[in-house]
């Protein structure tokens, strides 16, 4: 049969036309639809249940309480616990993203001995070798805490040396140590109660202390009105998110902050504004304002403004005793509404800024990255980010976010004495060891974490005092025996003590104190111990002009 | 001249000459170098994304967008002279139709071939088709630009069927010979389609409310910039045919077209860029004093910023208007070869201004109070894939004009006049 | 479930520009971060931006907006010029939607958005080794080549239906639907609600006139409010009443 080109072209037409009668083409278009959404490169997430599972960060020492999303046992999404007492259901920035911290690629993994890879056993065998051959030094950047409870017993065995590093947030109240015999880790700020904040250069806005704790007092008392019921004094040489909120920002020049508060000191007291007779400050008025570049006549009428409505609170960002100083000419030293006692614990902590000689030193994973230890012993470094080259003799893979049981002691600028249990959510992504798991391995007569956290709880119920706040609040005498107290902790609720007693502090200051060294300004990730930030804090400074970028391992 | 063993004489028309074929390569080898970069940037592009330009999240159009629009305009003489010709039986234009449907078709395709790099999932391309919005300006132009360039096709098919070798092949003379009848159908048909999407394309900026700089009201829902940008096509196509056309003539050393050809182009580019010039400084005044204050935008804010002050617009609708305008209308220029093609290519870059301060400063400049003057600056993969596009058009008209009979062939007789 | 209008007053007086929404946003939208990313490129389906009264020394003054999709109800933008209805406006809870799996990424809804609001994924999508356990089960992810925006955290919504229709109910509980960005405020700036509702707070707040909407004169209608006490905030609504956009960062 002849199959002509006119043939070709009549059966081709009509194929074509028949074709389209049919399901092919349209299948064919859908499916390449269908291929063009879903690449097979981009990863889905598994459609699984999720559940809520209550927690608290411990990122920083204000112990912010979570709410964490799962989903096949892996956190998913991470918010504030509403009914947290103390973080009243908000977080820093960072806290949003931390559940993807675990799988940043500095997270470490594995242990190392001086850049080479090693292991658990032989860490243990060399730490055990040290421990027999001289004095240990455990170095705890998160005091009070179970673990810190094991490190601190671990340590006093080997001739009692635990050093603490402390944040800026407890720092800042040191002054008040000498002046009242009681210890910095035991006061705290009742701001609840306070009427006028004289911050000087504190972010209190913006991450200072429990970040809810004041944005929710500040939002509730001051916002959005010009004459607010809790007065904020931004004190500040350039113009911070507080200063942009505050009721009012007094700008300075920089670094002249104690010269502004020896200033209004002289003021307070010369003029009669307050019941202190002094100390007097040595700097003259006319010295101040020339310091701050403020005019005489604006610090005085400062000083009339800091007495308008009392009580009136003076925060410094860090240590400086002139500050703290003015706090005690204001009376708002161990008075309503001031620094107050929160607790009749006389625990005192030694500085990490000294170390005593050592044969090996034990760092845990809550000391902030950048910490060198001055010293040739051999040093132990528990962290579960890695933050760039480092002197360490051993880097030892440290649990991460939620991978470890752990309590919540007091946050540093807390009023009340709270208690808190941040429980386990995830699995560790490597095999990791605290430093307290760690030195338990090596010291059997060591407790455990969770073994102290019981005994905490078994302490607290038979204190009787206090309540368990969630939802609701139930005194502890109300409570049927401790094993329900943990429960409740553990499920979000947070124990909080009976509220400061108004029993005034001794404080004696015989003379104005002389400033040391002004420490520089914060940033906004102070208080954050990780080297690394979470990776969707990028959106802030990376993907925006938002905040400015720091120097950390993943900027 | 000696026959060397590299030539390809068979293909060209009897009795036409072209230069040796070894130069002719060489001609084309800057050229296919250029494409050859071009395609590579695309490539680029496809494959890694559109990361790979400087294109961002506030510059979301760039230097690709202002191509399209540029050469959809300088290519508007294809349509029009087929309006012309067909519609309007302008028979002097004759001689320059064929020229005009390659320079259209080159433009078009260019045009579409840019399209498909610069959206994010090429592959999706057809959901325009499938799902159209019939709000959308972007959907008319999607239709009617892939109607055109069909249409366009088939009227480049015929004149490739002409060429020497092809139209030996008895199916291709007949289909040829057939089309022809279509054609004065097909220049109904690209008019009608050309009119729409050319005024899409402005639509696809005056139809903005979000963007007070580009928006403007108009007649029904079409506004002004719609029918804006047909005048202004209409006034470029021809004289980026003269352009076209002139340069041929330089490179070839011949006279191609009759000077009265010339002279109509011109005589038509200014009339109407004339018209357009007026229409726009109307429209401008409009916009300034009424539509974009009623926004909430005074009109001194979009020209304070450097460097796209007050002298652009000047430049937009004097200096690159009505000055080609008039030099186009008086009868004297026409006679002048360089001055003609002088006031051409100034009416060309009026209407390319036109399009770039469309698309570019209109994303430069600030909408909400707190926003930045921003500027962008291509990278090379967009530079590159532009260039690749003039090589692609030079190439396929380099190729049009030695194989076909595009200005007419002696000793053949042509089918230009039939019907 | 009657038709609601979602929409939002965001107080500008407590927005302390922190950035906890601008996290939470992303951790909720599965929004990777990307390296290579800039402030240009990158994905901030609500970004803060921070704007002064343009004045210097003792008399400067600084305020943070939100800017995220506003949601407009009239002759939207970025509907109209969707080539191919990729996005809608959802009759039923007045959401701007947009469908990835449709988006050409042809970005002409970009250029018509006046806010800023779309983003583009310049980028495919990807997560170090092991992160994408970390990522949200209720939102798919998008790849490169598309556009997204802030859709008011919908994959909330149908969870708040699902447990509605669960129980038995037609309507949802106001409160089981609480986007990521109003949950993750800590003043408590950001106000959600339905303004179909004359009795939500939200929409009593919008009408007062402390409240006011970013380029009303535009005629979008957008159902993002902002709310200030401060005569130079409210100032900021339209161009020509706002500090030049020179001073803004002179």
């Amino acid at each position: 049969m002849r199959f002509s080109r006119r043939d070709l072209l009549v059966w081709g037409a009509g194929a074509a036309a028949g074709l389209v009668v049919t399901p092919v083409p349209w299948k064919i278009l859908d499916d390449t639809s269908k291929w063009s959404q879903n690449w097979p490169w981009i990863p889905q997430p598994a459609r699984v249940p999720v559940e809520f599972k209550q927690s608290a960060c411990t990122l920083c020492p204000n112990g912010c309480g979570l709410r964490v999303r799962m989903a096949a046992g892996w956190a998913v999404g991470v918010a504030g616990l509403s009914t947290h007492s103390v973080s009243r259901g908000a977080l820093c920035p960072l806290g949003f993203g931390a559940h993807q911290l675990n799988w940043q690629p500095q997270r470490l993994r594995a242990v190392r001995h001086r850049g080479s890879a090693s292991s658990w056993s032989e860490a243990q065998a060399a730490f055990a070798k040290a421990r027999s051959e001289g004095p240990i030094v455990v170095i705890d950047g998160y005091p009070g805490r179970a673990a810190s409870f094991v490190l601190q017993s671990f340590a006093e065995k080997q001739s009692g040396n635990y050093r603490v590093v402390q944040g800026a947030e407890t720092r800042a109240l040191k002054p008040y140590e000498e002046w009242t015999g009681i210890p910095a880790a035991s006061l705290g700020y009742d701001l609840e109660n306070t009427t006028t904040i004289l911050s000087f250069g504190t972010p209190l806005l913006d991450g200072w202390g429990v970040p809810g704790r004041f944005t929710r007092l500040w939002s509730e008392r001051a916002a959005g009105t010009s004459d607010p019921q809790l007065r904020l004094i931004q004190v500040e040489s350039s113009f911070s998110r507080t200063a942009s909120k505050a009721w009012q920002w007094i700008h300075i020049r920089e670094g002249s902050d104690s010269a502004l508060a020896s200033g209004l000191a002289r003021v307070l007291v010369e003029q009669n504004l307050v019941p202190a007779h002094g100390p007097i400050p040595a700097m003259s008025l006319a010295e101040a304002a020339s310091q701050t570049g403020l005019t005489v006549q604006a610090i005085a009428d400062m000083a009339r403004m800091l007495i308008a409505k009392t009580p009136t609170l003076a925060i410094a960002p860090d240590n400086n005793p002139s500050i703290a100083a003015l706090n005690v000419l204001l009376g708002s030293v161990g008075t309503r509404g001031g620094i107050v006692r929160r607790t009749q614990s006389q625990q005192a902590y030694a500085s990490a800024d000294e170390i005593p000689n050592a044969r090996a030193i034990l760092i845990d994973s809550s000391v902030p990255w950048d910490f060198a230890p001055q010293s040739d012993a051999e040093v132990f470094r528990f962290a579960a980010w890695d933050g760039g080259p480092t002197k360490v003799d051993w880097l030892l893979p440290a649990p991460g976010f939620l991978e470890e049981l752990t309590d919540v002691p007091t946050a540093p600028t807390a009023s009340v004495e709270t208690y808190g249990i941040a429980p386990s959510l995830v699995k560790p992504v490597s095999e990791v060891q605290s430093a307290a798991q760690f030195v338990a391995g090596v010291d059997s007569s060591s407790s455990s974490p969770e073994k102290v956290i019981h005994t905490r709880c078994e302490e607290l119920y038979r204190k009787r005092s206090g309540a368990i706040v969630s939802k609701d609040r139930t005194p502890v005498s109300q409570l049927a025996s401790a094993q329900k107290l943990e429960e409740a902790l553990q499920n979000g609720a947070v124990w909080m003590d009976e509220p400061a007693s108004s029993v005034k502090l001794r404080c004696e200051l015989k003379e104005w104190p002389t400033n040391g060294p002004q420490p520089g300004p914060g940033n906004w990730t102070s208080e954050w111990a990780a080297p690394v930030l979470p990776p969707l804090a990028s959106k802030l400074y990376i993907e925006s002009d938002l905040r400015e970028s720091l120097h950390r391992g993943n900027a | 001249m000696a026959s060397s063993v590299l030539t390809d004489s068979r293909w060209i028309a009897r009795g036409e000459e072209r230069t040796s074929l070894p130069r002719f390569l060489l001609w084309l080898s800057p050229w296919a170098l250029l494409l050859a970069l071009g395609v590579y940037a695309a490539g680029l592009c496809l494959y890694y994304g559109l990361n790979q330009t400087n294109m961002d999240n506030r510059f979301a159009f760039g230097l690709w967008i202002f191509l399209d629009l540029g050469v959809i305009a300088l290519g508007a003489g294809a349509f029009f002279t087929g309006f012309l010709v067909y519609i309007l039986k302008r028979a002097e234009l004759k001689p320059i139709l064929n020229t005009a449907v390659v320079v259209g078709f080159i433009c078009y395709s260019g045009a579409v071939a840019i399209l498909m790099i610069d959206v994010g999932q090429p592959l999706r391309a057809w959901f325009t088709f499938w799902h159209p919005n019939t709000h959308s300006m972007l959907t008319e132009v999607t239709f009617c630009i892939s109607c055109y360039l069909l249409v366009l096709s088939l009227e480049y098919i015929p004149i490739l069927f002409r060429n020497r070798q092809l139209r030996k092949i008895p199916s291709f003379f007949i289909f040829e010979h057939q089309l022809h009848k279509l054609v004065p159908v097909l220049a109904a048909v690209g008019t009608l389609l050309s009119f729409f999407h050319q005024g899409s394309l402005g639509g696809l900026y005056g139809v903005l409310r979000g963007r007070p700089f580009a928006f403007r009201t108009g007649f029904l829902i079409w506004p002004s910039t719609f029918f804006l940008f047909i005048l202004s096509a209409i006034a470029s196509g021809p004289s980026f045919l003269m352009l076209v056309t002139a340069t041929v003539e330089k490179v070839t050393g011949r006279r191609l077209v009759p000077q009265e050809v010339f002279g109509r182009l011109a005589f038509i580019s200014g009339l109407l860029l004339a018209i357009y010039v007026a229409a726009k400084s109307v429209d401008t005044l409009v916009w300034l004093n009424v539509t974009s204050p009623s926004a909430g935008f005074a009109p001194w804010q979009y020209y304070s910023h450097k460097p796209f002050g007050t002298p652009i617009l000047f430049a937009e609708i004097v200096v690159f208007g009505l000055l080609p305008a008039s030099l186009l209308l008086f009868r004297k220029t026409a006679e002048h070869r360089g001055l003609l093609l002088t006031a051409a290519a100034m009416a060309c870059c009026g209407i390319l201004l036109n399009r770039f301060v469309l698309t570019v400063q209109t994303l430069a400049l600030p909408t909400l109070p707190f926003d930045e003057f921003l500027s962008y600056v291509p990278s090379w993969q967009e530079v590159a894939s532009f260039g690749g596009v003039i090589a692609y058009g030079v190439i396929v008209y380099s190729l049009s004009y030695r194989y076909l009979p595009l200005f007419g062939s002696k000793g053949e007789t042509t089918h230009v006049s039939g019907n | 479930m009657s038709a609601a209008r979602y929409g939002m007053v965001i107080d500008l007086d407590r927005c302390t520009g922190c950035g906890s929404c601008m996290v939470a946003c992303a951790s909720e939208n599965n929004v990777p971060a990307l390296p290579q990313a800039t402030a240009r490129t990158g994905l901030t389906p609500i970004l803060v931006r921070e704007v002064s009264n343009g004045k210097q020394g003792a008399d400067h003054r600084e305020a943070f907006f939100p800017i995220m999709c506003m949601h407009c109800e009239h002759d939207t933008p970025c509907v109209k010029v969707c080539p191919q209805q990729a996005v809608e406006v959802d009759k039923a809870t007045g959401i701007v939607m947009q469908m990835p799996q449709r988006c050409l990424g042809c970005r002409y809804c970009m250029t018509a958005c006046p806010y800023h609001a779309r983003y583009y994924n310049w980028w495919d999508p990807s997560w170090p080794k092991g992160m994408e356990k970390s990522l949200n089960p209720g939102v798919a992810v998008r790849m490169r080549g598309v556009v997204e925006k802030c859709n008011l955290c919908h994959a909330r919504l149908h969870s708040a239906m699902e447990k509605a229709a669960a129980a038995g109910k037609r309507e949802i509980d106001q409160a089981d639907y609480v986007p990521a960005c109003v949950e993750a405020c800590p003043t408590g700036a950001i106000h959600f609600g339905n303004l179909a509702d004359a009795n939500d707070p939200v929409t009593k707040e919008s009408r007062s006139p402390e409240s006011f909407r970013l380029l009303a004169k535009l005629g979008t209608e957008p159902k993002l409010y902002y709310k200030s006490k401060e005569a130079w905030v409210r100032a900021m609504a339209e161009p020509n009443t706002a500090p030049t956009s020179e001073a803004q960062h002179g």
